[in-house]
């Protein structure tokens, strides 16, 4: 009696009562709701205010969202975020790909420890990594010592603070803590790939690089698609590597649109307008990742 | 009902120690007995240094000791956390009696026009402040009646300690090339070349962390502009404008340091923190920033920097150096004890406290200059602090001047310093962001 209601519920059944489902995910969507559904629609309400954070809100309609599009330090900032995207997404996938290919194809003595080498990026605070590359790029630390010591004095330069490099130098660090979790989606996702494929493969004479870019590559589209979309978040908003190591600088150029929110909302105290700018933020990252998606699911139709 | 039963015994037990608090209390709230009410005071400060901390602590036990029955319940938050933080605390109707807030129209000023501040005039007058605070800094503290204009009108805020902008030096890297304290621009300049040429780093310099460059940049603004031209920009006075030749020729002369190599190469690259490690490193003769960096060269030999003015174009002649306080006591309006409240302010500029301060090394604002040991740095900040006063010389920090002035100022030296932009955009840059401050303000009073 129980279970047979129980798996017509699942079925959704006319005449059943498909609501009992839901009761099981309750819970769990009333945090969601507390913590992340409601400060979203709180945020979009205040979006419409004129609000110093403590004294009465002022109503003002579109009139935050008419200040952004003369505001030229938002546009510098989304634009750089755009540019975060390159090494936040298509550097660490390429790299991410180029392991997998190396670490699960062929035995390799100490398989273990080279996997957990290469996922270290992944567990350290991203603050810890700020700091620490930092250190790296200074115009006396190891970046330039090594260029020096091997004859390529003319490249070293202090990276974080050339007008330049400044922003792909921030880039190369979102790169090699984005690359980790990739490659650890693509290795689950390569575990899971018949055998038989290889196999078959092998017979027909398709060497390393032909079965990688054949079988591993297409299989392998839902992970790449989920890493993309993932990352893709990840870049648009950066704020504590960029907030540790340059806030922005020099001169604007690694300025990104959460410090923008974070400068507006409690250094000039102008809590609406960094609301409007959350807003936007949150609608660019909903139509790039929606852009992503769709184009994923269309060129599995066309396949 | 074995659950049960623990769980109604668990009951009594809790209703009994509640009997028993309340007897105790009894004595407590009798009438007659209110006198000695408890009192909490509570404070939210900026005192993160650990000797300072240690100092504020000590502060409050005494307070507490001469006055029973007072609680102080001390916060100290870092400074972006306090500023963070401050606003929504006084809006609260059980926040701190004390808070630690910035100066300024974006935090002073707002809280003032929303009515969350008390007026300090009253306590000034009572405990003798104004001999304290020289005017210019009264001024800087103070807000008119809607709280729109900053400079003058109802003081608001009681700083305890002072800072400014001068040059520090290395005693030994001078004395070797027989230099001697510049007196003029040209002196210090002349210093600069010889230090060059003997293969110095004439001046530590760095410009990732952005803020040494707004005070670079404000003492040699300071050789060619005067105090009233810097309280009129500051405080948004009508007519006000960054547009001036005097901007144009301290930004051209910026680029030409840049130019004759005195900074530290690389410096856009260079953090403020890595800027004073490689000065008293001994990488860098002079470093041109606040006194806030004084105890920690002192840490070593106390004898081992110097530090003087930011010399003037004429000898004897006086210019403004850059100058302020660290972030001013403000009562929160609405605090139950606010007289009890001026008068913990009042310990803390109480000649016990100053002297805690300028033991620690930091320079409280009525510094004697008998506090310092003779010879060591220290001795010569509080001679510089003491010069600043006797002259009026007190300049500003220009990054005050609009809400966005920092954001602005620092991005365009920036650009100034790495030779992309001119001297005449860096002063339009600004301009438009002053001028449209104004604008804006003007409309509004």
């Amino acid at each position: 009696m129980q279970i047979a209601r129980k798996a017509s519920a699942r079925g959704g059944r006319p005449g059943e009562r498909p609501w009992e489902g839901y009761l099981y995910i309750l819970p769990g969507f009333l945090i969601y709701a507390v913590f992340v559904l409601l400060p979203i629609v709180q945020t979009a309400r205040l979006s419409f205010f004129d609000w110093t954070g403590f004294t009465p809100a002022v109503f003002i309609g579109l009139g935050n969202y008419r200040a952004l599009l003369d505001d030229d330090l938002f546009w510098i900032a989304l634009r750089n975020n755009l540019t975060l995207i390159v090494f936040y997404t298509i550097i660490p996938i390429a790299f991410a790909l180029m392991l997998t290919g190396l670490l699960t194809r062929r035995p390799i003595r100490g398989l273990n420890a080279f996997r957990a080498g290469l996922f270290v990026p992944q567990v350290m605070s991203m603050v810890v990594v700020g700091v620490v590359w930092k250190w790296i790029y200074a115009p006396k630390g190891p970046l330039n010592q090594i260029l020096d010591g091997i004859g390529l004095e003319g490249l070293t330069r202090p990276w974080l603070g050339n007008f330049q490099t400044a922003l792909p130098a921030i880039g190369a660090i979102g790169s090699w803590v984005s690359y980790p979790f990739a490659m650890v989606l693509f290795i689950a996702g390569v575990q899971r790939i018949d055998e038989d494929l290889y196999d078959a493969a092998k017979l027909d004479g398709a060497n390393g690089f032909q079965q990688f870019m054949s079988i591993t590559l297409p299989e392998l589209r839902n992970e790449i698609t989920i890493a993309l979309v993932t990352l893709l978040i990840t870049a648009l908003r950066t704020f504590d590597l960029v907030f540790v190591t340059t806030r922005g600088g020099p001169a604007n150029r690694t300025h990104v649109v959460a410090l923008e929110i974070y400068r507006n909302a409690f250094t000039l105290s102008r809590t609406g307008y960094a609301a409007a700018i959350a807003v936007v933020l949150t609608v660019v990252t909903l139509i790039v990742s929606y852009a992503v998606i769709t184009l994923r699911l269309r060129t599995v139709a066309e396949g | 009902m074995s659950e049960n039963g623990r769980f109604s015994r668990r009951l009594v037990l809790k209703g009994a120690a509640g009997t028993m608090v309340l007897v105790g209390l009894a004595p407590v709230l009798a009438p007659g007995a209110r006198a000695q009410e408890p009192v909490t005071l509570t404070v939210w400060d900026n005192w993160t240094r650990d000797v300072d901390d240690a100092l504020i602590e000590q502060l409050d036990r005494e307070f507490m000791d001469a006055h029973p029955g007072v609680t102080i319940d001390r916060i100290a938050k870092s400074f972006g956390d306090l500023k963070a933080t401050a606003k929504l605390a006084m809006s609260s109707p059980d926040g701190p009696d004390l808070i630690q807030i910035n100066q300024g129209m974006s935090d002073m000023g707002a809280m003032a026009q929303a009515g969350l501040l008390t007026d300090l005039g009253p306590y000034a007058e009572r405990y003798g402040w104004l001999k304290k605070l020289p005017p210019s800094m009264v001024a800087r503290n103070s807000l008119g009646d809607d709280g729109k204009q900053m400079g003058e009108g109802i003081l608001y805020g009681m700083p305890l300690t002072a800072e400014f902008v001068g040059v520090y030096f290395n005693r030994q890297k001078l004395a070797d090339l027989g230099i001697e304290t510049p007196k003029t621009m040209a002196e210090f300049e002349a210093a600069l070349d010889a230090l060059l040429a003997a293969g110095e780093i004439p001046i530590a310099f760095g410009d990732l962390g952005q803020d040494p460059a707004i005070h670079t940049y404000g003492e040699i603004e300071g050789l060619y502009v005067d105090t009233k031209y810097l309280d009129d920009l500051v405080y948004g006075r009508p007519g006000a404008t960054f547009d001036t030749p005097q901007n144009v020729e301290a930004a051209a002369k910026l680029q030409e340091w840049v130019d004759k190599g005195y900074f530290t190469p690389d410096f856009l690259g260079i953090s403020t923190e890595d800027m004073a490690a490689m000065f008293q490193d001994g990488q860098g003769a002079t470093m041109i920033t606040g006194s806030w960096f004084s105890s920690m060269l002192s840490e070593g030999d106390p004898e081992q920097f110097g530090f003087f003015l930011f010399p003037p174009l004429e000898e004897g002649t006086n210019k403004p150096i850059v100058a302020g306080t660290s972030m001013a006591y403000a009562i929160r309006a609405g605090s139950p004890n606010p007289d009890l409240a001026a008068e913990y302010i009042d310990w803390l500029v109480s000649p016990r406290a100053v002297q805690g301060f300028a033991d620690n090394g930091t320079v409280p604002l009525g510094v004697d200059a008998d506090m310092a040991t003779p010879g060591t740095l220290f001795a010569d900040i509080v001679a510089a602090w003491n010069h600043i006063n006797e002259t009026d010389s007190a300049g500003h920090y220009l990054d005050w001047a609009t809400p966005t002035f920092y954001d602005t100022l620092t991005a365009s030296l920036t650009e100034l310093l790495a030779g992309v932009i001119t001297p005449e955009e860096f002063v339009a840059k600004n301009q438009a962001d002053y001028g449209a401050y104004l604008a804006q303000k003007e409309a509004s009073a």
